[in-house]
């Protein structure tokens, strides 16, 4: 991004932890888990590169591009969501929350299509090293949307008492992103990759 | 201030959407006939995906106005998970 006079002002102007110290270690370790669980993936496609590069033939990469568009725009209702947040307009901070608690509800009704078409068409868990990866992966990752969802519907009804704390909406704002973040990159290394 | 912040977060999503876009159509083209690697594009898709994944924790985890500390690990976890896996997949 670009930075203008104004915006580096603004950056230095205030500096600040968002949301919850503790939620940040809890999101810094998971991202650590990940970057493990990517790295063991990528050492097996390293040492199985036929069998990986065959086998990722067979994921359908349109539907994994559109639960990557799905969960960015979540990403986006959920930061428009802090701001108003800040701003004081409670109301519409919630209704924007609930929006990127829809587009997270859609994500994983995708997954659960992609996941059935796989296992219909016998591309299982037991078959290979990136079926076993493809479905561990993507199951922890879904663990972490429905964790994320609690959490969003949480913030959602902190913002319908009567003194909402705008951390609490920040702290959930965290994890959703995160959950994004991890996403971005199994799509990467899982899916687009060759 | 927030209207301002508002359009930051629409840029921040435009970019990243269309970059994944970018990356399905690259992958997209290499789905049909042999299944063959192509370090040139896997170098594309995988700038694609640090620069989203940089975008999402500066711009909507807000990290570019986070406290030193937060900036510097938050870019190491990119560097070295980007730097591995590039190794991994080079070597």
């Amino acid at each position: 991004m670009l930075q203008t006079p104004d915006d580096l002002e603004t950056a230095r102007d205030h500096v600040r932890l968002p949301g919850d110290r503790d939620m940040w270690i809890f999101v810094l370790g998971d991202l650590a888990f990940f970057a493990v669980y990517f790295i063991i993936f990528m050492v097996y496609r390293h040492n199985e590169p036929t069998l990986f590069l065959t086998s990722q033939r067979h994921l359908n990469l349109t539907t994994g591009a559109i639960n990557t568009l799905v969960l960015l725009a979540s990403s986006r209702f959920v930061a428009v969501a802090v701001q108003a947040a800040r701003r004081g307009d409670h109301r519409s901070a919630a209704r924007t929350l609930s929006y990127g608690a829809v587009c997270g509800t859609v994500f994983i009704a995708i997954k659960a299509f992609e996941w059935s078409a796989e296992i219909h068409r016998g591309f299982t868990l037991p078959r290979n090293d990136f079926f076993m990866f493809y479905y561990m992966l993507t199951g922890v990752h879904l663990f972490h949307v429905l964790l994320g969802l609690g959490i969003l519907g949480f913030a959602v009804h902190e913002l319908r008492q009567e003194s909402p704390r705008a951390w609490i909406v920040e702290a959930a704002a965290t994890y959703w992103h995160m959950v994004d973040v991890v996403w971005i990159v199994l799509f990467t290394l899982v899916y687009v990759m060759r | 201030m927030s209207e301002r912040a508002t359009r930051r977060i629409n840029r921040v999503w435009i970019v990243a959407s269309g970059l994944t876009v970018v990356s399905w159509a690259l992958a997209k083209t290499r789905s049909s006939g042999s299944a063959t690697t192509s370090a040139t594009e896997a170098l594309a898709v995988l700038a694609f995906g640090a620069i989203k994944a940089r975008l999402v924790i500066q711009e909507f985890m807000e990290v570019r106005t986070a406290p030193p500390w937060l900036r510097r690990l938050t870019d190491a976890w990119l560097a070295v998970l980007w730097m591995t896996v590039l190794t991994l997949y080079l070597s």
